[in-house]
């Protein structure tokens, strides 16, 4: 009964994964990616650790892929052909780490001839594991925290960095005036010294930037 | 045999959840259109069966006759797959609520949990799950090939994930309270004080944060953005018709008697009736029957507490909605966390 579970899981864990690289279109690889997630957080129920599977699936499943996904469809990412050639220096690459991954698999099925397994009880419950992380592992688990923090703060600093103007941004006819650093991605961001102009192309002949309006006739 | 016996039950426990489910479902949808019709002055459905009261089947019988349209640039696969994910994944959670405690089934000496299956991280599951619904309705929306479904989609999953967060950790109060993810322990914890020993007495904070929440992620009005109507059509299911809508419709009110019953389980005191102990015996067949109806009336009040919201309060703004999420509702729960955590240090009577 397990045994028949652990194929099940597995293989379609497998196949979920060699759809992730296959498919063309991102938001169906994005969809097996779930797939595989949600395999692996059964398989892991299946090693004992049901914590363990509900943390997969809430954080992996349930927020990152959903935040892919959300990107695929706002960017609405059409099939890309142009990034294969530029790729093309990974080719060898994977060839080298799955090489390198099928001698370790081989190593362990040559040299491993007990593959019973006793893991102590209640291992993966979610008592263990939050006793551990709050006293034997808290070090760790508080630089982990940490590493997060860095992430949002530089995500933040990233985001609110001005300068560019936004392609979604008009300049309504008639007299405007914006600051500087709204417009001129050259500017420092504290330049508030207002430019004033009748149209978007005005504003930015006026400046000197070109460039700006490449994107904006291109709406969704 | 006892595998075997175990088996079966599961399987007869699963079946009765099922139908109970999907019947107050039905029976919810109709309650809400007397209810909204009474609310603005008219009757509502009330034709079919005596007062209405076949109006569902006759609803489902409309949505299954009905003619199937498929968008011809629509993107076939994920367009069949939306509606059955968010299906399935609004009833995976069913499994983990507790709707009884321990029960003697009548003349045998069988006594069974009126619950399917009691998991370690009862309330993980539920959360896991509803996470995974949210694929549903962005799919759906993506796979239509209409922008006011990409629209609705987008606003969904955007919506959903804010809110999410405020929804999780306005919990955990009531579970460093009741110090464990197993829902029908959770629900046992609240059974002093003759069956009055409710959350919501020591998280009156993360209950409301719960409350408001819910409503978001079942994206009900006034956070029904993904499908307004005076700006999307319907919404992410505007091109869905017949019987893919009407998975859409129960998956919706699924969710609605979900998050309603872990409302109950968590806050308002899961199947304890108050002052049921001193009436029938714990274990009894009788106990159990008056405790899960206990449950479904907490319940049902609950759905009828959304019902009468929709009736009352007009539609939030897309950037009130974010801010509200992200700069009221948030901060509040981390608020009501420290506290929560800090009464418990402090050994406060009830917080220890």
């Amino acid at each position: 009964m397990l045994v028949l579970l652990f194929i099940l899981f597995g293989g379609l864990a497998i196949g979920c994964a060699l759809a992730v690289v296959a498919q063309r279109n991102p938001l169906y690889s994005a969809i097996s990616l779930v797939g595989v997630f949600i395999s692996l957080a059964c398989l892991y129920v299946m090693l004992a650790a049901p914590f363990i599977a509900a943390v997969q699936v809430i954080v992996y499943a349930g927020a990152i892929m959903v935040l892919v996904v959300f990107v695929i469809m706002l960017l609405n990412v059409e099939e890309e052909e142009r990034g294969r050639r530029r790729l093309k220096f990974l080719v060898p690459m994977a060839v080298a780490m799955a090489a390198i991954l099928i001698a370790e698999v081989a190593f362990i099925l040559v040299t491993v001839q007990e593959f019973r397994v006793n893991p102590p009880a209640g291992v993966g419950l979610t008592h263990s594991i939050g006793t551990s992380l709050f006293t034997r592992y808290l070090l760790p688990f508080e630089i982990t925290s940490i590493l997060l923090l860095m992430a949002i703060v530089g995500a933040m600093t990233l985001a609110r960095r001005g300068g560019l103007l936004s392609t979604s941004a008009r300049v309504i006819p008639g007299v405007t005036t914006l600051p500087r650093s709204l417009v001129d991605p050259r500017a420092t961001p504290d330049d508030l010294r207002p430019v004033e102009a009748d149209s978007t192309d005005e504003a930015a002949r006026l400046l000197g930037v070109t460039g700006l309006r490449d994107h904006s006739d291109r709406d969704e | 045999m006892d595998t075997a016996i175990d088996i079966v039950l599961k399987f007869v426990a699963i079946s009765v959840v099922f139908v109970v489910v999907l019947l107050v479902v039905a029976y919810t949808v109709l309650a809400e259109r007397r209810v909204l019709g009474f609310i603005q002055g008219r009757l509502g459905p009330n034709r079919v069966g005596y007062g209405g009261i076949l109006q569902p089947f006759a609803d489902l019988l409309k949505f299954i006759l009905k003619e199937d349209i498929v968008p011809d640039k629509s993107t076939r696969f994920i367009y069949f797959l939306a509606p059955v994910i968010a299906t399935m994944a609004a009833l995976m959670t069913m499994i983990v609520y507790p709707f009884g405690p321990d029960t003697r089934i009548p003349f045998t000496s069988i006594t069974i949990p009126l619950v399917v299956a009691r998991l370690d991280i009862g309330l993980l599951y539920v959360l896991g799950i509803t996470s995974i619904g949210v694929y549903g309705i962005m799919l759906a929306g993506w796979s239509s090939n209409n922008k006011y479904s990409l629209m609705g989609g987008l606003r969904s999953s955007a919506q959903m994930i804010s809110y999410e967060l405020a929804l999780g950790l306005s919990l955990i109060g009531a579970i460093l309270l009741a110090g464990t993810l197993d829902l029908f322990q959770v629900v046992e914890q609240q059974s002093g004080w003759h069956g009055l020993r409710w959350l919501i007495i020591f998280q009156p904070l993360g209950f409301i944060i719960y409350m408001i929440s819910a409503i978001a992620e079942t994206n009900r009005v006034p956070f029904d953005l993904p499908e307004a109507e005076t700006e999307l059509v319907a919404g992410f299911h505007t091109e869905y018709s017949a019987m893919k809508f009407a998975l859409f419709f129960l998956a919706e009110y699924i969710n609605m008697f979900t998050v309603a019953m872990l409302a109950t389980t968590l806050f308002l005191g899961g199947w304890n009736v108050p002052f049921l102990d001193s009436i029938f015996a714990r274990g009894t067949f009788l106990f159990g029957l008056v405790s899960a109806i206990g449950f479904l009336v907490k319940v049902v009040l609950i759905l009828f507490f959304y019902i009468w919201l929709r009736g009352t309060l007009p539609r939030f703004r897309f950037d009130q909605l974010m801010n509200f999420g992200w700069k009221i509702l948030l901060p509040l729960a981390l608020i009501n966390i420290f506290i929560t955590a800090t009464l418990i240090f402090l050994r406060v009577p009830g917080f220890s």
